[in-house]
């Protein structure tokens, strides 16, 4: 998903993530978790005050940012959820059951799941949780041309829906009985992170009923401890506690200690971050401002958090338009860069990277010798070697988050310095991503990040640059990057059965799509991320669980 | 009468005048020499017109400042660079990282830019740096030459227009007059910054490109369009109703019969006859023109990054406001002496022109 934020998830966990997907893929499913995470009695209070930054939409079936995801984790759930315990000290890569009652009995070799619901839950307003209501779920995705729709293309029977989507009417590869409460889904091959699939907020089931298009205030009903109860886009949000919601109904997921959430939506990092200084809010969602990190450390100390992210930060590049469809010409822009002084645009906060997948994981093999090292007079050689000295560029970027601005104007300038024209075309963060996902946009050059879905090597290349999965809009892969070769090894690593998911040979062929498309220049990566929590003096900083979409709201708790 | 500290300065009448200044030297003397010398015993006045050349030169002189001073371009990106402070060493913007220890993340902060050096640095960034290394008082000069371009050619072709307007709406009367009246209530209900930014906004985004004519969004024509359009009606309304009150006067009878037609007449006889009134018009609207300005560029409506304008460098300042207050505040008091000069000015040049005219900029 695309920033803001996320969690920690590092190689032991992603290890121990996929051994939970072999165990269940070996049949028989797990049963209900012990693990309970309930709120520890006492805990409970009122109202927590939030200020978070802007998002795409509030509607699971559409959003794609970090910003929607890390509240949806106690609001919508599907048949199985991630763990809500934190990185640092527990697997949080963990798959639990959610709606199911276990994570699932899989057979056929790993091509067929079946789930069953557990009894009596209901949504926020009130309709019984249906299996049906998974199938609906799915179609109503497609309906939306959601940009969550390319998980399901090994779903058996989901081809009519891809060529069409917006008319997609059935998948014959998802049968579902709500009298037995059973969730059959058949895939195509064997998929080694379907699982994982199944526990994001594209999966996690909304009543049948709900709206074919765009929703979002209120928002579809919750099946989660929380519901959201209002949404003004950009400005704010409110989530209380779901009225059906029974005390540890589902073990894995907290009942939560905020009665109600009462949040206030800003990009501007300086404004939130005083919001909390000043008592006013008690967690800022935001990256602290780069240029007051020193003061804000020395004034709040432990108030504030920083922690590595399974992120990549980096430039994308059109390759089906001048001048990137050109390798030289995109070999040109990772010369150009400093990766250095990206990083130190971002207050330091960030690790200069070659890669495209981060270091957390055990696919990850530092590229070396540094490819693409900082020289100016090299990319100046290749802009002319290509022919494409002294074309137009336009470089889009977040416009109402500085330092992205900030980005998007270093790269204007590094560009012009190598001979081309470039200009910058910043765009609010709130549409942002929708627009450069746009085909019609026809974005030739800009600013992008990707944080883990799910901590497997597919969810970023197959999402990011499989040429098979560029759609007209809500494009997830910005540059068209099509290698076939690449798309081919991709889909064959992502068939593999469960257990060799995570062998020596598959992490060492995941290694090579890397260093493949570092060698392609099909992207410019330049960091992975660094991000901060910052919580008022009034919050019991060790209450906070960073889950796979960090923060857990709902387990905050106070002073 | 003559000022005092109490009272407005007014060189009321040339009666008053010929008072002050004996009868002998004003016999003759036309209107615009009057003027002058009313303007000339408003020392007020003449001294903000100097501010305002002063401030005006000092942009003009921008490249010169780059090449003979502060050796850094207005859009030089130097996040990486360095100066000599007092013969040591200085990151011209503080440089930080982070290193992975044991999968915590060791934290050296930095992207901090430096502050004014006041010369300390042989001439470089006297007001400082920005957060990507630019020079701010190179900006600052080159920010002032966009925000002062826009502001005084959109000044120049809104008054030519809405000259132009008021002479016809005056003249001919009628459903002419109607017509053109109704545009200027049309402009007149909407507040002038929404309106600019709604226009701004709208043609920023993909520039224009109808009737043959095409200007790309980062153009600087866009705002000049958006910005002389919006106030037509607040130049064009003062007018017209002079040209109003003019057109049945004895002159423009007299060239009526004499054969003159209507374009002859509009501009050889009635234009003379609210010179006046346009010269200090168009001071005044210079003055909110920049304001404007100022205001599409602070919004994005405006001046496109990286290029500065006065709005722009406030807006990339407002979120550093606690770490480096010069980003914002060096163009903040470049506009607030810009604008209160010419407005100073502008008045003195009313009062010099027409003492007893009622003329006033308002928009809402």
């Amino acid at each position: 998903m695309r920033s803001k934020r996320t969690s920690v998830a590092i190689a032991a966990v992603v290890a121990a993530g996929l051994a939970l997907v072999v165990s269940a893929c070996g049949g028989g499913g797990s049963s209900g978790s012990n693990n309970t995470t309930s709120a520890p009695a006492g805990k409970t209070f009122p109202t927590l005050k939030v200020v978070w930054g802007t998002t795409d939409y509030f509607d699971p079936g559409l959003s794609y940012r970090l910003a929607s995801w890390q509240l949806f984790q106690d609001v919508y759930l599907g048949l199985v959820v991630k763990a809500h315990v934190s990185c640092q000290t527990d697997n949080c890569a963990k798959i639990e059951p959610g709606l199911a009652t276990t994570t699932g009995k899989v057979s056929d070799g790993g091509k067929d799941f079946k789930f069953t619901l557990r009894k009596g839950i209901k949504y926020s307003n009130g309709e019984p949780v249906k299996a049906s209501d998974f199938k609906a779920t799915i179609i109503r995705d497609f309906k939306l041309n959601s940009p969550g729709i390319g998980f399901f293309s090994n779903i058996v029977g989901v081809d009519a829906c891809e060529g069409n989507p917006t008319k997609c009417a059935d998948i014959s590869g998802i049968v579902t009985d709500d009298k037995a409460g059973t969730v059959e889904i058949k895939l195509k091959t064997p998929e080694s992170d379907f699982l994982y699939v199944l526990s994001i907020p594209f999966t996690a089931i909304v009543p049948a009923s709900t709206p074919q298009k765009d929703t979002e205030n209120p928002p579809p009903a919750a099946n989660g401890p929380y519901y959201i109860t209002s949404y003004n886009p950009s400005k704010s949000f409110v989530i209380k506690r779901n009225p059906n919601w029974k005390k540890n109904e589902i073990p894995a997921v907290p009942n939560g200690n905020p009665d109600t959430i009462d949040g206030t939506m800003t990009d501007d990092q300086a404004q939130a971050a005083q919001l909390v200084a000043s008592g006013q809010d008690m967690y800022d969602e935001n990256i602290l401002p780069v240029d007051q990190l020193q003061h804000y450390k020395s004034q709040y100390g432990d108030q504030i958090k920083f922690f590595t992210t399974p992120s990549t930060y980096y430039f994308f590049m059109n390759t089906r338009l001048a001048p990137f469809d050109n390798l030289k010409s995109r070999q040109a822009v990772n010369y150009a860069i400093d990766r250095q002084q990206l990083v130190n645009l971002r207050g330091g906060l960030g690790v200069p990277t070659y890669n495209f997948l981060p270091p957390s994981y055990p696919q990850y093999k530092k590229i070396t010798p540094d490819p693409y090292p900082y020289d100016l007079q090299k990319a100046k050689q290749l802009v002319q070697q290509s022919g494409t000295a002294g074309q137009k560029v336009t470089i889009y970027t977040i416009s109402d988050v500085a330092v992205d601005l900030s980005t998007g104007e270093y790269l204007q300038s590094q560009l012009n310095k190598i001979g081309w024209k470039a200009s910058l075309k910043p765009i609010a963060g709130a549409n942002y991503f929708t627009i450069v996902g746009n085909q019609s946009t026809k974005a030739q050059i800009g600013f992008t990040d990707w944080f883990e879905d799910y901590p497997y090597p597919s969810d970023w290349f197959n999402i990011l640059l499989n040429g098979e999965h560029i759609t007209k809009v809500h494009n997830n892969n910005y540059g068209n990057v099509n290698i076939k070769s690449a798309n081919k090894e991709i889909d064959r690593l992502d068939s593999l059965p469960p257990s060799q998911a995570l062998s020596a040979s598959t992490n060492s062929a995941w290694a090579k799509i890397d260093k493949q498309y570092s060698d392609n220049a099909a992207t410019a990566p330049y960091l992975n991320g660094i991000l901060t929590s910052f919580f008022s003096s009034k919050m019991d900083v060790s209450c906070d669980v960073f889950t796979d979409s960090q923060d857990d709201l709902a387990q905050f708790c106070m002073k | 009468m003559a000022t005092t500290s109490q009272e407005e300065f007014t060189l009321d009448t040339a009666a008053e005048l010929a008072a002050e200044e004996g009868g002998a030297q004003i016999q003759g003397k036309s209107p615009w020499v009057l003027a002058g010398r009313r303007l000339r015993r408003n020392y007020v006045a003449l001294t903000f017109l100097g501010v305002f050349f002063l401030i005006v030169i000092c942009c003009l002189l921008a490249p010169l400042y780059v090449s003979q001073v502060s050796h850094v371009g207005q859009n030089d990106v130097r996040t990486g660079a360095t100066i000599v402070e007092h013969g040591k060493k200085v990151n011209v913007i503080s440089q930080g990282g982070t290193k992975i220890v044991n999968g915590v993340p060791k934290i050296v902060f930095g992207g901090v830019p430096i502050g004014p050096q006041w010369g300390a640095a042989g001439g470089k960034y006297i007001l400082g740096a920005d957060e990507l290394g630019r020079d701010i008082a190179t900006r600052l000069l080159y920010g002032g030459r966009n925000s002062l371009f826009i502001g005084v050619t959109a000044s120049a072709i809104c008054t030519t227009l809405a000259v132009i307007l008021a002479l016809l709406s005056g003249y001919f009367g009628g459903i002419v007059d109607w017509i053109i009246s109704r545009f200027f209530d049309l402009i007149w209900a909407f507040p002038v910054v929404l309106l600019g930014i709604a226009l701004g906004t709208a043609l920023s985004v993909n520039g224009f490109h109808h009737f043959g004519i095409n200007i790309s969004g980062s153009n600087l024509a866009i705002p000049i369009a958006v910005i002389s359009f919006v106030f037509i009606p607040y130049i064009g309304r003062p007018l017209r109703g002079q040209v109003l009150a003019l057109r049945n006067r004895e002159f423009v009878e007299a060239a009526t019969a004499q054969g003159a037609g209507s374009i002859r007449i509009m501009f050889s006889e009635l234009l003379p006859n609210i010179a006046s009134s346009v010269l200090v018009l168009f001071t005044l609207i210079v003055a909110n023109c920049i304001l404007t300005e100022v205001g599409l560029s602070f919004l994005g409506a405006g001046v496109h990054l990286p290029n500065p304008s006065w709005g722009t460098m406030i807006q990339e300042g407002s979120n550093k406001l606690s770490t480096a207050p010069g980003l914002s505040l060096f163009p903040g008091i470049a506009i607030a002496l810009t604008v209160l000069s010419l407005n100073v000015f502008g008045d003195g040049l009313r009062d010099a022109l027409d003492p007893r005219a009622k003329i006033r900029i308002e928009h809402g």
